[in-house]
């Protein structure tokens, strides 16, 4: 097994006004050669003189990655002849850095790991060399702007890890507010030693990188770079030290020669620069810059607010999100509420206009108010989102554009009884007809009275108060295939069917509360095995449209056992808020003329449940009440049970089901929870339909198994795979050992194209990849474990997560579509 | 007078320059008179407000110090054509004193060398003997003042650099404290040694023009305040204790003989003359020119054909650019200094060589502060020998470093020292040099002033004032 | 200093030398570097170097922006410019 180290060295450009050396204006995308002066054009006979907000900031930042910092400071010159650098040599720190042994603490895949700094040094930066034809022309307004660069010990392993340091390490000068972290306009850069050695060798020959001007290029050239050395070593090479370049068209690292003379940089202290010398005063200057960074800040939201993890990443990943979350709270809004507006409904409308949140007009006391009158009541839900749009569009106070649009809902029960008496007199035959036992024209009764409003009914109260005077509630029955809906004919082959006939048989069932009436609903007509997107689509956007109008006791949805466990995953990612019971349950035997099928039992405990307080997402299976996540189901013997018979049902769990459901690492799993894609289900179901195609095509589970080969998975990739659910053995152990069965160069060449690796156990336990040598490996590589849940949830999730990715606009490019994605798939 | 002339005879003035510097060649560049004065923003920082002497005079400076509008070639091929953009803040801090600016003198290229022999740009000689240097580095500046044509120059010295060509051409020769003139605008050659000093016939002007650019500035941070208690003209009885060194110092007789009389003359004025060691003395030449390589390498690296100065008819790649310019106009004794310098900064050789001539200077440091612990001023000779010829083969290049032993003492050890005129010998000029203990100006001043009284400034012969040239011309019909 | 040694430093110094005046300076830089031994007969154990004689620390510069100088007459010194660019051959 081989060992890498890997070291950066990160040039951050500090945001002042003038240069660290001179009076010119620190603005490098001016038209050329205009913020020069004598001094930064390396005119005879000028002198440097230190800019003192430039070693503020680097002192802060010093201070920021906790770093002894250097009571005298002393600058060094650097000599070394290029036509950008003005004077020949760069003033820089060699000697007496400002800042050394620090630490920064970085958390990737859920391991914590401590990156130490080795030191942090300020110098100038040099100008801009453009090549043109036979020319190079020369810029040098960026020379002399103030760098400060970072230099971290050797422990990094692998490239992502180094790109969640950059990531990190952006935000936080972000922060303190000294660097815009830019790095593809070169604010920030980032060159990265790297080595590779047999595990326990130390340290082999260093390979500097160059030319690394994103953090994903920086993933990407050091993938590149280990697999390199990795390779060599194996074919029994020596790795020469050397200096390459990452070349981004071609996806791999290039030797650069350079001259052995031309790494003596006869560094000597200048003599130009007094020594800085910290003073109280300057320290407490210092300590009064510092600001809560990201990590802290992160930490504290989870525990003060209650978000979740991937929650307090989004909102603490800019400091003004950060800012603004809090001003929203401080404003009176409740946290989780803010936070899940704030990454989906929100985002959405940002995305759409093109401005950043805090350049929005929607303020944070803006927010809180939209907020508060939801939660009031004052408006319902999709209300809130007409006026969320229109607060962008018009620039106005939600409380002003609901007002203009006379869209304060009615909450008032006796304001509500009036129409409804009025709508139950014109509609004497609905009336008549729920009656009589047929729930279904409640859905259109509810229509009217909404219409009635203009919309503007509370759907709940209407629900309530339409109950009461017809004396009924509603609960909707979806059937949506499988053998709970089917006929075994007389050839003895099973067809699909409806649950229409199955509900008359229950309906006068004594544990059912007074007045329930069903709604029936046939979403699709075919076998689990055969259902597509749009059928999923369809179902989705019934659920979100019932939830919305709150129509609904419950709803139940009569499922294929084949594929409930994706239907039943799904359906928690997308309505794990929901307010009211939905419950999904199938049966194993079709109805059929002289046997007694589980069918019934199962409906009507479903029934039973759907009728019931508890909220969340339940699978009803013979006596069970099952989570919807980490379901699996196991068929077992086969026995059918007369019609005719006596004691219905038969209670053998053994033998009256022909199979049961277990959920896998059932501990931990609820019912109710967060919705993944809040945003998602809101969409129109053609968009529904196909944002759900393309992230199926997009996403791939493989089952890891003795011999499959790398290149079979490099193949899938090549189809178009974005996104696998790798189901590896145990908790985290897959083949990597080299030979043509390793999955090491699949995921090499993964790492290249920014595909994701989300990893499930074929067994029950939970994946977190702290166990074995090769479950090392494997985050090494840059596989994500997927912690308790199964294939089907975690692979439904991915799906989830690239809907709401999609309806939140984060389309822009792969990059953030991914990262938007992989943090929908932390908690 | 000069404010006079500065007002109703510049023309005339001109007319002199040019005519008059002819024998000697001590400048590069003579401006027009509309050239030497230039409008000076009335926004300036309080050291410049109060206490200030008004220097209206004309003042020739060397080519390494920028003066806007006029050429900063500093003798070299390299920046032949360089117009400086900005003055140098002792330009014009002399502006706002009421100085104007006549032109360029000439200099060792880069300020590298004792005879401003090395000059690329043209031979200045010494007015007292045409056949011999001015010496160097600010010849050209020593020169115009022997000759009369103006009345101060400014210099820079790194380590002996003012010292020695005005004692070569009979002037007086300040190189003042390290930092106590600023730096901006004096291109560097050995950025810890040197300073910005003044050159003159008279001691009163001398102290004047230092007066008036003396202080901490803002463009250069290495440059000190000169503390309130020396800015003061000193008190008579301020010196009262001189040293003088003993022992066999490599003197040229002449010289000798002069050190001893001036000794003798400084006893004669009431001071106490007391014989004092520097056993660091023979460290002094080799440390200040490995110092001052290792910067110089540094200093002149900017020099690569790029932004300005001189640039090869062709090459390929800016490589081949940078290498060709500077080995096309760099003279011999610049590349020597470079690849010396660059070799005692370079990993495995800095220890050995740049590191060790850093704390060897300390040790001399520690050594002048004890003896300016036991005596106010040290006397001694500012060069062991007197001018000697264009091309001396007895005064080679490295002949000439080794006799840098009595002035680079001071740039090591950043303190003022003053060569003050002390007569002829055999025809010719010799200077002997006062030093003191940081800040101690003041008192090399008034101890010049007295010194004048018995060993009065003389001129060459071949001389000649403004306004004796000006009646002489006046008869033939001029002004 | 060996030939070789001297060449390295020539070519870190961004110079180019003919062999004759790799000799001539040859002889110069040795004449020095001899010199330079006489160094190593003074101890200098335990001593700190000096590298900044009378220089007081700290000495800042308020970050408020200022042209002192037209940018446009330092592009006059310029050799060769394309636009406001400074130019240079590069040929590939």
């Amino acid at each position: 097994m081989y060992q890498s180290f890997v070291g950066l060295e990160i040039h951050i450009q500090l945001l002042t006004q003038t240069k660290v050396f001179c009076n010119c204006r620190a603005n490098f995308g001016d038209e050329p050669n205009t913020n020069v002066c004598p001094v930064c054009m390396g005119y005879p006979g000028v002198l440097p003189t230190l800019n003192e907000q430039a070693i503020e900031m680097a002192y802060t930042v010093a201070r920021a990655l906790n770093c002894d910092l250097n009571p005298e400071c002393v600058f060094d010159r650097k000599n070394y002849f290029y036509p950008d650098l003005p004077k020949n040599y760069q003033i820089s720190q060699f000697h007496e850095p400002l800042g050394r042994n620090g630490y920064i603490d970085l958390e990737f895949h859920k391991k914590k790991k401590r990156i130490r700094i080795h030191e942090i040094h300020l110098e100038e930066d040099a100008g801009k060399m453009i090549h043109a034809g036979d020319m190079s022309l020369l810029d040098y307004n960026r020379a002399g702007t103030p760098l400060l660069e970072i230099v971290t010990e050797p422990d990094l392993e692998i490239g992502e890890e180094a790109e969640v340091l950059l990531q990190e390490l952006r935000r936080m000068v972000r922060y303190l507010g000294v660097c815009d972290g830019n790095m593809e306009q070169g604010s920030m850069r980032c060159d990265a030693n790297v080595s590779v050695n047999t595990r326990g060798a130390g340290l082999g020959s260093k390979v500097e990188i160059k030319n690394l001007n994103s953090s994903r290029f920086v993933r990407k050239a050091l993938s590149f770079e280990i697999e390199r050395q990795q390779e060599i070593l194996e074919r029994g090479g020596t790795i020469t030290q050397e200096t390459r370049l990452w070349n981004e068209n071609r996806d791999l690292t290039e030797s650069m020669r350079t001259k052995e003379s031309a790494h003596d940089y006869r560094y000597f202290p200048e003599p130009d620069l007094p020594h800085f010398r910290t003073s109280d005063e300057f320290l407490t200057r210092v300590e009064s810059r510092l600001v809560e960074l990201p990590a802290a800040r992160r930490a504290r939201f989870v525990a003060d607010y209650g978000v979740t993890a991937a929650q307090a990443e989004f909102l603490c990943d800019e400091k003004s999100t950060a800012d603004y979350f809090e001003a929203a709270i401080a404003a009176g809004a409740e946290a989780e509420t803010v936070a899940t507006w704030l990454a989906g409904d929100v985002r959405k409308q940002l995305n759409r206009h093109g401005v950043e949140l805090t350049d929005s007009p929607l303020t944070p006391t803006r927010l809180a108010e939209l907020l508060s009158l939801l939660a009031a009541g004052t408006i319902h839900g999709k209300i809130a989102k007409q006026v969320l749009a229109l607060v962008f569009d018009e620039d106005k106070d939600p409380r002003v554009i609901i007002t203009e649009q006379g869209w304060e809902q009615i909450t008032d029960p006796a304001e509500i009884r009036a129409v409804v008496d009025r709508v139950l007199a014109d509609n004497p035959k609905a009336l008549g007809q729920i009656q009589s036992g047929d729930g279904k024209p409640m859905g259109f009764l509810v229509g009217q009275i909404m219409k009635a409003t203009n919309g503007r009914a509370e759907p709940r109260v209407v629900q309530q108060v339409l109950s009461q005077a017809v004396s009924v509630s509603t609960i909707e029955v979806y059937s949506f295939g499988g053998a709970i809906a089917g006929h075994r004919q007389e050839d003895g082959l099973v067809v699909p069917g409806d649950l229409m006939s199955l509900t008359s048989l229950f309906e006068r069932d004594p544990e059912l509360p007074e007045g329930i009436r069903f709604e029936e609903l046939q979403l699709g007509q075919f076998l689990s095995e055969e259902i597509t997107p749009a059928d999923w689509a369809t179902l989705i956007t019934r659920t979100a449209t019932s939830l919305d109008r709150g129509s609904s006791r419950g709803i139940v949805v009569g499922h294929g056992t084949d594929t409930l466990s994706y239907t039943s995953s799904l359906l928690y990612w997308f309505f794990a808020d929901t307010a009211v019971p939905i419950v999904l349950t199938a049966s194993t035997v079709p109805t059929e003329a002289g046997i007694r099928s589980d069918a019934v039992e199962n409906l009507r405990a479903s029934v039973r449940t759907a009728a019931g307080e508890d909220r969340g997402i339940h699978v009803v299976y013979g006596r069970d009440d099952f989570f919807a996540l980490n379901l699996k189901f196991e068929r077992s013997g086969f026995t059918a049970v007369p019609r005719d018979s006596e004691d219905a049902p038969v209670a053998d769990s053994e033998g009256f089901y022909a199979g049961q459901f277990r959920n896998w690492n059932a501990d931990g799993l609820q019912r109710a929870g967060r919705a993944v894609a809040p945003t998602g289900r809101t969409m129109e179901p053609a968009a529904l339909t196909q944002a759900m195609e393309v992230a199926i095509a997009r996403s791939h589970i493989v089952k890891a198994y003795p011999g499959m080969r790398g290149e079979t998975l490099i193949a899938i990739m090549d189809a178009g795979v974005k996104y696998f659910v790798l189901e590896i053995y145990d908790t985290g152990t897959a083949n990597l050992r080299e030979s043509p069965f390793s999955l090491r160069r699949a995921f090499a060449h993964a790492r290249d194209r920014g595909v994701l690796f989300f990893c499930t156990s074929q067994q029950e336990g939970v994946v977190d990849f702290s166990e074995y040598v090769t479950a090392h490996a494997l985050w090494r590589e840059g596989a994500i474990p997927m912690g308790r849940l199964t294939t089907e949830s975690a692979w439904t999730r991915l799906i989830a997560a690239q809907v709401e990715a999609t309806a939140a606009g984060d389309t822009a490019d792969d990059a953030a579509f991914t990262d938007r994605v992989l943090s929908l798939m932390e908690d | 007078m000069w404010d006079r002339i500065l007002s109703d005879a510049r023309d005339e003035y001109a007319r002199f320059l040019r005519e008059q510097d002819a024998p000697t060649a001590s400048f590069l560049e003579i401006g027009a008179p509309p050239q030497w004065s230039a409008p000076v923003s009335a926004e300036h920082d309080d050291a410049l407000s109060a206490s200030r002497p008004s220097v209206t005079f004309p003042i020739a400076v060397k080519d390494n110090i920028a003066v806007k509008g006029y050429h900063l070639s500093c003798g070299s091929r390299m920046l032949q054509d360089l117009v400086s953009p900005y003055d140098a803040a002792a330009v014009t801090r002399l502006r706002h004193a009421g100085a104007q600016f006549v032109g360029k003198t000439n200099m060792d290229e880069f300020g590298m060398g004792s005879s401003t022999d090395t000059s690329a740009l043209g031979r200045t000689s010494n007015p007292w003997d045409t056949e011999r240097v001015a010496g160097g580095s600010s010849g050209g500046s020593a020169a115009a003042v022997a000759q009369q044509l103006v009345p101060v120059a400014l210099g820079s010295d790194t380590g002996g650099s003012i010292r020695q060509p005005a004692a070569f051409c009979g002037v007086y020769g300040l190189k003042p404290t390290y930092g106590t003139v600023s730096r901006y605008g004096l291109v560097a050659y050995a950025s810890s040694l040197e300073v910005v000093g003044v050159l003159g016939s008279d001691i009163d002007h001398v102290a004047d023009t230092y007066r008036a650019m003396r202080g901490e500035d803002a463009q250069d941070h290495t440059s000190v305040a000169v503390p309130g208690e020396a800015l003061q003209p000193a008190a008579a009885d301020a010196v009262k204790t001189i040293g003088v060194l003993q022992g066999d110092l490599g003197l040229d007789e002449s010289v000798a003989r002069n050190y001893a009389a001036t000794a003798e003359a400084l006893r004669d004025l009431g001071y106490n003359v007391v014989p004092i060691d520097l056993s660091t003395l023979e460290y002094v030449v080799p440390a200040y020119y490995t110092i001052a390589a290792a910067e110089a390498s540094a200093n002149l690296a900017r020099f690569n054909g790029v932004r300005y100065g001189h640039r090869p008819v062709f090459s390929e790649n800016p490589e081949e650019l940078m290498r060709q310019a500077r080995s096309e106009a760099f003279g011999d004794e610049v590349k020597l200094r470079i690849v010396l310098g660059t070799y005692v900064l370079r990993s495995g050789f800095q220890d050995q060589y740049y590191t060790r001539a850093q704390k060897i200077r300390t040790l001399i440091r520690r050594e002048l502060d004890a003896r300016f612990g036991e005596v106010d001023l040290i006397l001694s000779p500012t060069f062991p020998v007197q001018a000697f010829r264009h091309g001396d083969q007895a005064m080679d290049a490295f002949q000439q470093k080794v006799a840098d032993r009595f002035t680079g003492t001071a740039n090591l050890a950043a303190i003022p020292a003053l060569t003050v005129p002390s007569g002829l010998e055999g025809g010719l000029p010799v200077g002997m040099q006062l030093m003191g203990p940081a800040f101690s100006e003041e008192k090399l001043f008034a101890v010049a002033g007295r010194l004048a009284t018995v060993q009065p400034v003389v001129f060459p012969d071949g001389s000649r004032s403004f306004d004796e040239w000006r009646t002489a011309n006046g008869a033939g019909g001029g002004a | 200093m060996d030939t070789s040694e001297l060449k390295t430093t020539i070519d870190m110094a961004m110079l180019e030398l003919d062999e004759t005046q790799v000799a001539s300076l040859e002889g110069a830089v040795g004449q020095m570097l001899e010199y330079f031994a006489l160094m190593s007969g003074i101890d200098v154990e335990g001593v700190e170097p000096t590298t900044h004689a009378l220089v007081t620390a700290n000495r800042l510069r308020p970050d408020s922006p200022r042209t002192d100088v037209d940018p446009d007459s330092l592009l006059e010194n310029a050799p060769d410019l394309e636009d406001r660019l400074v130019a240079i051959p590069n040929v590939l």
